[in-house]
C-alpha cells in the first residue's frame, strides 16, 4: 500500500513536470529578462542604484530580476549567475565583487549566447560584452578641481587627502588631478597630500596638522569617503571659517557637515542614472543596437551616452551639495 | 511511515512544485547544478554525519576548508610547488587541522563545541594571516578546472568524488562495527568506555575525517570557482549541520543515518535552487530552510510521541 503510494506519487511529479516543460522553455511572452546582480543586497547604494533599474525597466517594458547576496559568502554571486544560466535570461548584468571567481561563470554565460554586462565594478574583459562605467579618473579629476578652483576664485593652495599612498584608485586620480590642473588651472597649487588609511580619524589628524603646517590652505579635498568627514570634522573644531572642504564621498557621511557648510560639496556618481543606464545598454545590447564600432547609445532621459570601445561611460559626476543632499540616502 | 520516507516525500513535493512554478528546473542540466553547487557542503555535512552521532559537533569544518585552500594557493602559486604537490600539501592541512580537534576532543576530553569553536576562529584566521585577507589565487590550469567545472556527459565530476565520499561513510556507519561503536558512545560514552570500546580513538577518527573531508571540498570548491582565498567556505559548516540535523540525525547523538543527511541536503539544495528559478529573492531561501527544518523535525517529534503512546 505504502510503496503503491510512493509510485503514484512519483508518477505525479514527472507528469507535472513534463507538462511544464511543454508548457515552459522560453521567456518570451513580455519581452526581455534582464537579471541584474548588485554586490550585495542590503547596502543603501544598491538600493539606491536599483531604483533607477526599476525605472528603466518599466520604460522599456522589460522583465527585471534582482538578486543577489545578502551574505559574505563568496560562493554566492556564482551561483546566482549559475541559476540564471539554467533558468535561460537574455541579459546579466554583473556589479563584481570578485573579479577571478566570477568571471568563469560569467564566460560560460556568454558561451550559452547569455548578453553579460558588468556595471560598477568590472569583470576581466573577455568575462563580459560591456562595462557600464561611472566615472572615469579623468571625469573625477575635473570636477573635484573645478569645485576647488570655484572655492578659491581660480588662484590659491589646495591640499589632498588621499587613502593610502600607495593605493591605486586614489593615485590614478592624483595622477588625473595633476593634469588638469597643468592643463586648466595653472594657478592652483596642490600644496600637500595626506594619508587617511581610510580611517576617519586619521583624517582628521592629519587635517589638523596640515592646517597647521599649510596656515595659507584654503582648500582640502579629501579623495578617500571616510577621509570627507574626518577632514571636515577638523576643520569644524578648528573654527577656521576662511577653509572649506570638498571631496569624494558618500551623501550620508557628507550631510550633517554639508548643512554646517563646512563642506562645500561632495562628489560621486548618481546611483539612479547607474541603474538606469545599466538597464537601457542591457536592453541595446540584447537588441543588437549596442554593438563594437557603436560611439553612442540613446539611454531614455539621460541622452545620447558615450562609449568608450567596451565601456559606456555614465558621463561627469555627480556633486552633493546643501541643496540636493537629501535627495540621497547611502 | 519513517522520518526518512516522510522527508523523501517532502523532496518529491519540492520538485513537483518547483518543476510547476520554476523556469528549467526539471532539466538534467539543472540536476547537475544542484549537484555543483551543494557538494562541499555534501562532503562536510557527510563527514559531520558520524562527528554528531557520537554526539559531537564539528563547527570547524568551513574555516578549515578556506585554510586548505589557501595552503593549496600559497604552496603552489608562491613557492612554485607542482600542483600534485600543492593538493597534497592541502590534503596534509586538512589531515593537520582534523588532527588537532581529534587530539584536543578525544586526548584532552574538552567539549567538541568549545573545541571546534576555538579552531573555527583558529583555521580562519590562519588562512587570513597567511593571505594578509586580500591576496587572491587564481588562474588554475584546467586540468584541475575540471574537478569543479568538468562533466562527463550530463554528469558532473563533483558526483563522483561526493559519491564515493557517500558510500565510504555509508559503509562506515552502516555496515562496520566502528558504526555501532559510533552510536553506542552516542547514547552513552562512559558506558561505552565500561563496555571496553576503544571510546577516544573512535572519536578521534572521526575529526580526523572531518577533516581530511574539508581538504577534499576545498579542492572541489577552488576548481569550482577558478580560485582560491582566505574566505572560501564561510558559512559552510551551519548548512552542513543543518543538511545532518534535518536528515534525522539526532543532535543529541545516538541516532543518524548517512542516506537521511543525503535526502537532508537534497532538500536544501532543490529549495534554494528551486526559488531561484522561480525568480522568488535569495532572502526567502533562509525562511524557507527554516520552515522546512522546523516542520520536518517538529513532525518527527509528534510522530515518535504517538509511537510511544
Amino acid at each position: 500500500m505504502n510503496r503503491l503510494r510512493g509510485w503514484a506519487m512519483l508518477a505525479l511529479v514527472v507528469g507535472s513536470a513534463a507538462c511544464r516543460g511543454g508548457a515552459g522553455g522560453g521567456g518570451g511572452e513580455q519581452g526581455l529578462t534582464v537579471a541584474m546582480m548588485p554586490k550585495n543586497k542590503g547596502n543603501p547604494y544598491f538600493a539606491s542604484c536599483r531604483t533607477g533599474a526599476d525605472e528603466a525597466a518599466k520604460e522599456l517594458n522589460i522583465r527585471l530580476l534582482w538578486d543577489g547576496p545578502t551574505e559574505t559568502d563568496p560562493a554566492k554571486q556564482n551561483e546566482v549567475v549559475d541559476a540564471w544560466i539554467t533558468r535561460g535570461v537574455d541579459v546579466i548584468a554583473v556589479s563584481v565583487e570578485n573579479k577571478e571567481a566570477i568571471s568563469t561563470v560569467l564566460r560560460k554565460a556568454r558561451g550559452r549566447g547569455i548578453k553579460v554586462i558588468a556595471w560598477d565594478a568590472d569583470a576581466e574583459p573577455d568575462a563580459r560584452d560591456y562595462f557600464v562605467n561611472q566615472a572615469t579618473p579623468r571625469g573625477i579629476a575635473e570636477t573635484l578641481v573645478s569645485h576647488a578652483a570655484r572655492l578659491l576664485g581660480g588662484k590659491g593652495e589646495f591640499a589632498v587627502i588621499t587613502a593610502s599612498l600607495t593605493a591605486a584608485n586614489q593615485n590614478e586620480w592624483l595622477r588625473q588631478i595633476r593634469a588638469v590642473l597643468a592643463e586648466k588651472h595653472p594657478d592652483l597649487k596642490l600644496v600637500d597630500v595626506r594619508p587617511s588609511d581610510d580611517d576617519r580619524r586619521r583624517a582628521f589628524e592629519e587635517t589638523q596638522t596640515l592646517l597647521k603646517v599649510h596656515p595659507q590652505v584654503k582648500v582640502i579635498m579629501a579623495i578617500a569617503s571616510p577621509a570627507v568627514p574626518g577632514a571636515a570634522e577638523a576643520v569644524k573644531q578648528s573654527g577656521r571659517t576662511d577653509v572649506r572642504v570638498t571631496g569624494l564621498g558618500l551623501p550620508n557621511d557628507a550631510r550633517p557637515y554639508l548643512k554646517d557648510g563646512v563642506l562645500d560639496s561632495a562628489v560621486l556618481w548618481n546611483t539612479k542614472d547607474l541603474g538606469y543606464l545599466t538597464v537601457h545598454a542591457a536592453h541595446a545590447l540584447a537588441k543588437g543596437t549596442l554593438k563594437p564600432g557603436v560611439t553612442s547609445l540613446a539611454a531614455g532621459r539621460l541622452g545620447n551616452v558615450k562609449i568608450e570601445g567596451d565601456q559606456v561611460i555614465l558621463g561627469t559626476p555627480f556633486t552633493f551639495t546643501k541643496e540636493n543632499v537629501d535627495q540621497f540616502n547611502f | 511511515m519513517t522520518y526518512e520516507r516522510g522527508l523523501a516525500l517532502c523532496l518529491l513535493l519540492e520538485i513537483a512544485l518547483f518543476s510547476a512554478i520554476g523556469w528549467n528546473f526539471f532539466t538534467a542540466g539543472n540536476a547537475g547544478e544542484i549537484v555543483r553547487a551543494s557538494a562541499e557542503v555534501g562532503l562536510l555535512a557527510l563527514a559531520l554525519t558520524p562527528v554528531i552521532i557520537t554526539g559531537g559537533i564539528d563547527l570547524s569544518v568551513g574555516s578549515l576548508l578556506g585554510l586548505c585552500a589557501v595552503v593549496l594557493g600559497v604552496t603552489w602559486r608562491e613557492a612554485g610547488w607542482p600542483l600534485p604537490a600543492a593538493v597534497a600539501a592541502a590534503i596534509t592541512a586538512g589531515i593537520a587541522g582534523g588532527g588537532l580537534n581529534a587530539l584536543l576532543v578525544a586526548r584532552l576530553g574538552i567539549p567538541p563545541l568549545i573545541v571546534t569553536l576555538g579552531t573555527y576562529s583558529l583555521f580562519r584566521g590562519l588562512a587570513e594571516g597567511i593571505t594578509a585577507g586580500v591576496k587572491n589565487y587564481s588562474d588554475f590550469p584546467a586540468s584541475f578546472l575540471v574537478l569543479g567545472q568538468g562533466a562527463i556527459g550530463p554528469v558532473p565530476s563533483q558526483l563522483f568524488v561526493v559519491g564515493a565520499g557517500a558510500l565510504g561513510f555509508w559503509l562506515l556507519v552502516h555496515r562496520m562495527a566502528a558504526g555501532r561503536a559510533l552510536r553506542a558512545i552516542g547514547f552513552s560514552p562512559e558506558g561505552s568506555r565500561y563496555a571496553g570500546l576503544a571510546v577516544g580513538r573512535r572519536l578521534g577518527a572521526v575529526y580526523l575525517l572531518s577533516g581530511l573531508c574539508a581538504a577534499v571540498a576545498s579542492l572541489l570548491y577552488v576548481a569550482r570557482l577558478g580560485q582560491a582565498k582566505a574566505d572560501a567556505g564561510t558559512g559552510f559548516e551551519l548548512m552542513a549541520v543543518t543538511a545532518v540535523v534535518l536528515g534525522g540525525t539526532s543532535i543529541f547523538g545516538g541516532r543518524g543515518s548517512v542516506g537521511g543527511t543525503l535526502l537532508g541536503l537534497a532538500a536544501l539544495a532543490v529549495l534554494q535552487n528551486g526559488l531561484r528559478l522561480a525568480d522568488l529573492p535569495a532572502e526567502l531561501a533562509g525562511v524557507a530552510t527554516a520552515a522546512l527544518l522546523l516542520a520536518a523535525l517538529g513532525a518527527n517529534r509528534v510522530l515518535e510521541g504517538r509511537n510511544r503512546a
